[in-house]
C-alpha cells in the first residue's frame, strides 16, 4: 500500500482536477500543470556497513544540550561503521504518546517517554520490540524499570531514569522528620505554622496514592487496553471520606504543579507531594531546610495507612517505522548505558535506572532519590488504560471542592469506577 | 457556441436544455471525431484542427488516467473492506532494518478512494464537455467558419471566460484542502477508526450506522456518551447565543458611544480598543487564563481588596473557598468565558457597527429628529432595525462561527478545567466544552476519530438547519418590509 | 429668540436654563468620557499586564503583585539574542514571516479572484458555487485537520513551510464574502463603460476594479498576513518534526507555557507576545483607515 501512492501520482490527480476545471468552460486550453517530480529512490544500504544513516531523536526541552553531547559521542564511536547524522527534537516526555500516535510514521526514530504510555504505544504498533541484546539490558537495569519497559514478556524500551515517581518534600525548619510520618500530624503542624501542605488531589496520577495505600487496585486489564479498578469495594468509600477530611483540613491545599511551585517560592507551602522536577525549586527556596522522604500515612477508619504511589520511570523507545531500526536501537542503547546515566545524573540530577550507576555514592546520597527508594516498596507500576485519567481526575476535583453533590462517598467511587472501567472506544 | 448551424439541442418545452441533454445531443449528432473525443479527448480536436489544444487535453486526460491506473483503481478495489492485510514487521539482524510485508493502510485506501472518486467524476464531466465543445467546433466548421486558433482561445479566457481563469486555482485549493478532507471525515464516521484500529499498524473497516447509534444511546458502549452529547450541545447553543449577541450589542453600544458628536478624540478611543486586536488571540487568551487562574494575580488582588470575603458573605462562594474559581468552577467558568469573549469580540464588532451606522441614510435620522424623537427612540426605531436588516445575515454567520469557536474555549480551559461531573468525565467531556473542542480532545487524547467524525457531522447538521431557518425567516421579513 | 419681545425676567430665566443646560451637558460629557475611559481601562488591563510582565525580573508568573518588583530588559535581550532550546524566537519570527508573506500574497489573490468572479462575472453555476461555499463553511474546520494532515503527508509536504502555506492559502478562497460585498458596491456602469472602450474582462479587473478597492485590499492583506501568527493548532500538527528551530512563533510561544516550562519562561512568553504584536500593530496603524473602511463596506452588504 505504501508504494501505491507517490507524490507523482498525487500531482497527476491534482493536475487532472485542475485542468478539468478549466475545461468546464466547454473545453479549452489548460495551463499545463504537469510537473515532473523527482522520483525518490532510496538506495539499499549494505549489510556490513551502515552507510548513511540519518536519525532523529526526541527528548525533553531541558535535556537538549546533554542529548546533543551524547549523540555526538555516539557518532564518533561509530565513525568507522557508517556516516551517522542525528537530529535532536523537542518533545516533553509526559506527552510523547500524543505526538507519536498522531502519526507514528513521522515520529522520531528514537524517543524518550514516561512509562505510563508504554501500553498505548505498543498497542498502536509504535514501539519496536528490543531485539538487540535484550538480556543485557534486563540485567543491567533495576528490575522495576525493566518491568516498566516490558509488556507481555517482551522488552519494548530502554530504561533511562528511575525517578519519575512522586514523594514528599518538606521544609525541615517547619516540620520535623517525625511530623511528616503521618498526614494528621503534618497537617496539624502546618496549620499551626500558618502554612500549607500541598498536593494535586484533582490529578489522577496523585489521587491513586490514597486508594493504592488502602490496598485497592487500578490496573490494566488482560487485553492491555481497558482498566480494572476496584475502588468501589470496601474500603473505597472510607478512603474517599478520608480524602474529604484531608482536603477540608486548614493545613491542606490542593494545587497543580505550577501552584505548588509558586506557593513554595512565596513561603506559604511547607510540604508537598510532587516529583523531582519541582525538587530544585524547593531546594532553592528552603535551602538547608529542604528534606525529602516517602509519602506519609493517613487515617483510614481510625487506623494509619501508608500511602501508595505510582512508581515512575522514563524510557527510551525505538520507532518500528524507522528506516534504520537497528542503528536506532544502538543509539537508544548508547544513551541509556551506564556512563550516560551517570552523565544524566551529573548534568541534570536525574536518578539512574542502571544498577551500577544507581549504586554510586553520589546518587544514593541525593535526598530525592533516597526518598523514592524509600517509597518504592509501596509503589506500583503505572499500568492503566486511557479511560482512567479523566474519571479519576474528576473524582479528585469533587473531593477537592468538598461538594459531594448530594452523593454518598460510595456513589462517588461507584461512578468513578464506572468511568474508569468503561471499555475504551469500542 | 451561439452560432451553431447544426441543429442545436432543443427541448420539447422550449426551455434551455440541461447539461446531460446537451451532451447527449452532441454525442448522437456529432461526427466521428466528436464521438471519439469522448474516449480520447485529443482526437476530436485533432480532427477539428486544434492541435495545441488536442495535445493539452490529452495530457490532462493522461495524467488523470495515470493516477487512476497506478493508485486510484487499486485503492477503489479495496474500498469495500478498507484493506485486509495487517501490517507485519520482522527485524532482520543482518541488514539492521525492519522488513515489512505489503500491508494495507486503511486510511490511505480511504484517502485515495475519495480522491479517485473525485477524479473520476471530474474526468467524466470533462469528457462530456469535450464532446460538447467538439460538437460546437463541428458546427462552426459546417457553417464555414474557421475554428479558433490557440491565441484566440487564450484571449477568450481573459474575456467572456475570465471567471474560469479566476476560479480554477482557488477552487482547486478548496477541493484539495477542504472538500476532500471533509469527504474523508464523513466517511470515517461510518468506520471503526479509533485507538484500537489505528493505521498503519491496524486496520479499520466499515461499521455502518453503529457510531450514530452509540451517540444516541443505542448501544451499551459508554452509557454516558449520549448524555454528554446532550449537555455539550446545550452549552454550545447557549454559548453561541450569548457570544453572538453580547459582542454585537457591545459593539453597537461602544460604536455609538465613540461616534457620538459629543465625544472628543474619537480616533484615540477607537485606537485604544483596537490595540487588543493587534495582539494575537492566542497570546491574550493564554495570558488571561493565567490572569484569572486560581492562584493567579487577579485572585490575589480580589483577596486583598476583600472581594473574595465579600462574595463568601453573600453566598456566591463556598465557605471553604479561599479563591474565586474563575475558570475552574462550571458556573464561574461559563460566565467568565462569555465575559472574556466580549473582551475579545467587541472591538471587531465596534468597527463593523461604526461603518454600518455611518451608512444610515441621513434623511431617516433627520426626519426623526424633526419629529422630536429622543436619541433613545431614534435608536430603537431607526438605528436598531436598520442594523438588524443590514447585519442580519452576518449575525447568522457569527452564530455559526461561535458554534465552531475553537480558540476561545480551548485556550481558556484546556489543562485548567477539570469537570466534577463524573458522567461527563467518562466521555472525556467537560461542562465548558463546545462540540468542537470536545471532538478535538477526543481525537487528541482518545484517538476516537470515529466519534469525533460523528460529532462533527452533527455540528454540521445543526448549523445547516439553523442557517436555513434563519435565512428563510430573514428573507420573509425582508419581503414583507420592503 | 426674538429679543425685542422678551421681558428681562424671562431673559434671566432663559439664561439660567441655558446655564443649567450647559452644566447638564458638561456633566453628561464628563460621564460619557469617564465611561469610555473606564471601558478602555478594562480593555487595556491585560495588555498592560503583558507589557509590564515582559519587563519583569521574575521569570515565572508573578501572582502576588500586578506590577513587577523590578524591571529589566533582559527578557527582550534573551529572547532576541540568546536562543536556547526552548526559545528560538528569531528563527520562529523569520519562519512565520516567510509563511505570512507567501500566504498573504496567495490568499489575497485567491480571495480577490473568487470575489470578483462571483460578484462581477455572470455565468452558469455561480449561485451553485456560492451555496456550496456556504455549506462547506458550516463544517467544523478542526475536524478536517487530521485528513488535511494526511493529504499533505501523501503530497510529501508535512514538515515543510510549503505545506503549511498551501493549507492556509488553499482554503482561503472560501473567505471571499466580505470582499464580494465590497465589489458589489462598485457601480456596474463603470465596468461597462470600460468594456465599451474595448477593455477585456481581465483589464477591467486590474485597471478599473482593483484601483477602487484599496480598503478591501488592505483588509484582505492584513487578515491573511495575520493567519500564521495566530494559528497554532494546524501549524503544530504539520510541523511535527519536534525540531524547535522549525516552529512558527505561535507554536513556540504556546510551548513555553507547558507545565514544566511556564515557571521559567512566562516573562519570555510575554516579551515574545509583545514582539509579535509589533509588526501587526504597525500594519494596523498604517492601514487603520482602510481596514475600517474595508471591513465595514464589506460587512455592510453581508
Amino acid at each position: 500500500m505504501k508504494k501505491l501512492i507517490s507524490r507523482r501520482n498525487f500531482l497527476a490527480a491534482m493536475g487532472t482536477v485542475a485542468a478539468a476545471g478549466v475545461l468546464t468552460a466547454c473545453g479549452g486550453s489548460s495551463s499545463g500543470t504537469a510537473s515532473s517530480a523527482a522520483a525518490s529512490s532510496t538506495a539499499a544500504s549494505a549489510a556490513e556497513s551502515w552507510g548513511d544513516v540519518k536519525l532523529t531523536m526526541w527528548g525533553a526541552e531541558e535535556d537538549q544540550t546533554m542529548l546533543r553531547e551524547m549523540a555526538d559521542a555516539f557518532i564518533e564511536q561509530n565513525a568507522d561503521k557508517g556516516n551517522v547524522t542525528i537530529e535532536i527534537g523537542v518533545q516533553s516526555e509526559s506527552s510523547t504518546k500524543d505526538t507519536v500516535l498522531a502519526d507514528p510514521e513521522s515520529a522520531a526514530d528514537v524517543f524518550a517517554f514516561a512509562d505510563d504510555q508504554l501500553n498505548e504505544l505498543v498497542n498502536a504498533g509504535a514501539l519496536q520490540e528490543i531485539l538487540l541484546n535484550p538480556d543485557d539490558i534486563k540485567s543491567r537495569n533495576l528490575p522495576g524499570s525493566v518491568d516498566a519497559a516490558t509488556l507481555n514478556d517482551k522488552l519494548y524500551a530502554y530504561p533511562m531514569t528511575a525517578d519519575n515517581g512522586y514523594f514528599l518534600y518538606y521544609d525541615a525548619s517547619v516540620l520535623t522528620a517525625e511530623d511528616v510520618q503521618s498526614m494528621d500530624t503534618m497537617l496539624e503542624k502546618a496549620a499551626a505554622a500558618g502554612k500549607k501542605f500541598m498536593m494535586s488531589v484533582n490529578d489522577a496520577w496523585y489521587i491513586y496514592s490514597f486508594y493504592a495505600g488502602a490496598g485497592l487496585v487500578a490496573t490494566l486489564a488482560e487485553d492491555g487496553i481497558n482498566t480494572v479498578c476496584n475502588w468501589n469495594e470496601a474500603p473505597g468509600a472510607d478512603v474517599t471520606q478520608a480524602i474529604l477530611d484531608i482536603t477540608a483540613n486548614p493545613g491542606f491545599k490542593s494545587g497543580a504543579d505550577a501552584d505548588i511551585v509558586s506557593a513554595i517560592k512565596d513561603g506559604s507551602c511547607c510540604a508537598a507531594i510532587s516529583g523531582t522536577w519541582n525538587a530544585n525549586t524547593a531546594e532553592g527556596a528552603w535551602g538547608e531546610g529542604y528534606a525529602a522522604t516517602k509519602l506519609p500515612t493517613y487515617t483510614l477508619n481510625g487506623e494509619q495507612v501508608q500511602m501508595g504511589s505510582f512508581s515512575g520511570y522514563k524510557l527510551v523507545g525505538v520507532n518500528p517505522h524507522s528506516a534504520n531500526v537497528g542503528v536506532a536501537m544502538m543509539l537508544a542503547d548508547f544513551i541509556t548505558n551506564e556512563d550516560n546515566q551517570i552523565k544524566r545524573f551529573n548534568d541534570r540530577k536525574l536518578g539512574p535506572s542502571n544498577i551500577n550507576a544507581n549504586a554510586t555514592e553520589a546518587v544514593q546520597s541525593a535526598p530525592a532519590i533516597a526518598a523514592l527508594a524509600e517509597q518504592s516498596s509501596y509503589a506500583t507500576l503505572q499500568r492503566v488504560g486511557a479511560n482512567y485519567w479523566n474519571s479519576a481526575a474528576s473524582l479528585g476535583e469533587i473531593l477537592v471542592s468538598g461538594d459531594t453533590q448530594g452523593k454518598t462517598t460510595q456513589q462517588l467511587v461507584d461512578n468513578a469506577v464506572a468511568g474508569i472501567t468503561a471499555p475504551v472506544a469500542q | 457556441m451561439a452560432e451553431m448551424v447544426l441543429t442545436p439541442p432543443l427541448r420539447a418545452d422550449g426551455r434551455e436544455p440541461n447539461f446531460l441533454q446537451k451532451f447527449g445531443h452532441a454525442f448522437v449528432h456529432g461526427d466521428i471525431f466528436t464521438k471519439l473525443s469522448f474516449v480520447v479527448w485529443g482526437l476530436g480536436y485533432i480532427g477539428h484542427g486544434q492541435l495545441i489544444k488536442a495535445l493539452l487535453v490529452t495530457l490532462v486526460q493522461g495524467l488523470g488516467l495515470y493516477f487512476l491506473g497506478t493508485s486510484g483503481i487499486p485503492a477503489l478495489k479495496k474500498f469495500s473492506t478498507l484493506g485486509t492485510v495487517q501490517m507485519e514487521m520482522q527485524f532482520n539482524p543482518l541488514t539492521l532494518k525492519n522488513e515489512v510485508n505489503n500491508y494495507d493502510n486503511s486510511f490511505a485506501i480511504l484517502l485515495l478512494s475519495v480522491i479517485a472518486l473525485v477524479v473520476i467524476v471530474t474526468l467524466i464531466a470533462a469528457a462530456m464537455l469535450v464532446v460538447q465543445s467538439n460538437y460546437a467546433l463541428q458546427a462552426q466548421k459546417a457553417a464555414g467558419k474557421k475554428p479558433n486558433n490557440f491565441r484566440q482561445d487564450i484571449t477568450m479566457y481573459l474575456n467572456e471566460k475570465f471567471y474560469v481563469t479566476l476560479l480554477t486555482l482557488p477552487v482547486l485549493g478548496v477541493v484539495v484542502f477542504t472538500i476532500v478532507p471533509l469527504f474523508i471525515l464523513i466517511a470515517v464516521a461510518f468506520t471503526n477508526y479509533d485507538q484500537q484500529h489505528m493505521p498503519p499498524a491496524a486496520l479499520f473497516t466499515w461499521v455502518g450506522l453503529a457510531n450514530f447509534a452509540a451517540l444516541f444511546g443505542g448501544q451499551s458502549l459508554t452509557v454516558t456518551f449520549s448524555y454528554a452529547f446532550g449537555r455539550v450541545l446545550g452549552w454550545t447553543l447557549v454559548w453561541a447565543f450569548f457570544a453572538t449577541f453580547t459582542t454585537f450589542f457591545g459593539g453597537v453600544f461602544l460604536a455609538m458611544l465613540i461616534n457620538n458628536k459629543k465625544t472628543k478624540c474619537q480616533k484615540l478611543w477607537r485606537t485604544l480598543f483596537m490595540v487588543t486586536i493587534a495582539v494575537p488571540q492566542f497570546v491574550t487568551l493564554l495570558l488571561v487564563r493565567n490572569f484569572f487562574s486560581d492562584a493567579g494575580i487577579f485572585n490575589t488582588l480580589m483577596t486583598n481588596a476583600g472581594v473574595t470575603d465579600f462574595l463568601k458573605t453573600i453566598g456566591l462562594l463556598g465557605q471553604n473557598m479561599n479563591h474565586i474559581p474563575f475558570l475552574t468552577d462550571q458556573h464561574w467558568a461559563k460566565f467568565m468565558i462569555v465575559l472574556i469573549n466580549i473582551w475579545v469580540g467587541v472591538p471587531y464588532q465596534m468597527i463593523i457597527a461604526t461603518g454600518v451606522l455611518m451608512n444610515i441614510p441621513g434623511d431617516m435620522l433627520e426626519a426623526s429628529t424633526i419629529d422630536g424623537a429622543s436619541p433613545w427612540q431614534s435608536f430603537i426605531h431607526i438605528k436598531l432595525p436598520y442594523l438588524f436588516s443590514v447585519q442580519g445575515p452576518a449575525l447568522v454567520t457569527d452564530f455559526v462561527k461561535n458554534v465552531n469557536n475553537f480558540n476561545v474555549i480551548y485556550l481558556l480551559t484546556q489543562d485548567v478545567y477539570i469537570t466534577k461531573n463524573q458522567a461527563l468525565a467518562s466521555s472525556s467531556a467537560k461542562e465548558v466544552d463546545l462540540l468542537v473542542t470536545w471532538l478535538f480532545r477526543l481525537t487528541q487524547e482518545q484517538y476516537n476519530y470515529k466519534m469525533a467524525a460523528v460529532i462533527g457531522i452533527m455540528v454540521f447538521i445543526i448549523c445547516a438547519v439553523f442557517t436555513l431557518v434563519c435565512f428563510r425567516f430573514l428573507n420573509k421579513k425582508e419581503a414583507t418590509f420592503s | 429668540m426674538t429679543q425685542a419681545t422678551v421681558s428681562p425676567a424671562r431673559r434671566t430665566e432663559t439664561a439660567a436654563q441655558l446655564r443649567r443646560g450647559r452644566i447638564l451637558r458638561t456633566v453628561r460629557s464628563i460621564l460619557r468620557h469617564l465611561l469610555l475611559a473606564l471601558l478602555a481601562g478594562i480593555w487595556l488591563v491585560p495588555i498592560l499586564w503583558l507589557l509590564v510582565t515582559s519587563f519583569s525580573t521574575d521569570r515565572g508568573i508573578n501572582v502576588r503583585r500586578f506590577f513587577p518588583a523590578s524591571y529589566t530588559i533582559s527578557n527582550y535581550v534573551n529572547i532576541l539574542f540568546h536562543s536556547d532550546s526552548v526559545a528560538q524566537f528569531p528563527r520562529w519570527f523569520a519562519n512565520t514571516f516567510v509563511v505570512a508573506c507567501f500566504n498573504c500574497v496567495i490568499s489575497t489573490c485567491f480571495v480577490l479572484m473568487v470575489a470578483y468572479a462571483l460578484s462581477c462575472c455572470r455565468f452558469k453555476g455561480r449561485k451553485l458555487l456560492q451555496n456550496l461555499s456556504v455549506i462547506v463553511n458550516l463544517f467544523p474546520g478542526v475536524l478536517a485537520m487530521i485528513a488535511v494532515y494526511f493529504v499533505l503527508k501523501y503530497l510529501n509536504l508535512t514538515n515543510s513551510y510549503a505545506g503549511l502555506i498551501m493549507v492556509y492559502a488553499g482554503s482561503s478562497g472560501l473567505g471571499y464574502l466580505i470582499c464580494k460585498g465590497f465589489f458589489d458596491t462598485i457601480p456596474i456602469s463603470l465596468r461597462e463603460a470600460a468594456k465599451l472602450d474595448g477593455a477585456s474582462d481581465a483589464r477591467v479587473f486590474f485597471q478599473v476594479v482593483l484601483p477602487m478597492s484599496r480598503p478591501i485590499l488592505v483588509y484582505t492583506i492584513i487578515s491573511s498576513f495575520m493567519v500564521p501568527w495566530t494559528d497554532f493548532v494546524m501549524a503544530k500538527m504539520i510541523l511535527n518534526s519536534g525540531l524547535s528551530a522549525d516552529w512558527t512563533v505561535a507554536i513556540g510561544l504556546y510551548n513555553m507555557l507547558q507545565k514544566t516550562l511556564i515557571n521559567n519562561y512566562f516573562a519570555l512568553f510575554c516579551a515574545g507576545g509583545v514582539l509579535v504584536s509589533i509588526p501587526i500593530s504597525i500594519l494596523f496603524v498604517i492601514m487603520q483607515k482602510f481596514y475600517v473602511e474595508g471591513i465595514t463596506s464589506g460587512a455592510d452588504k453581508g
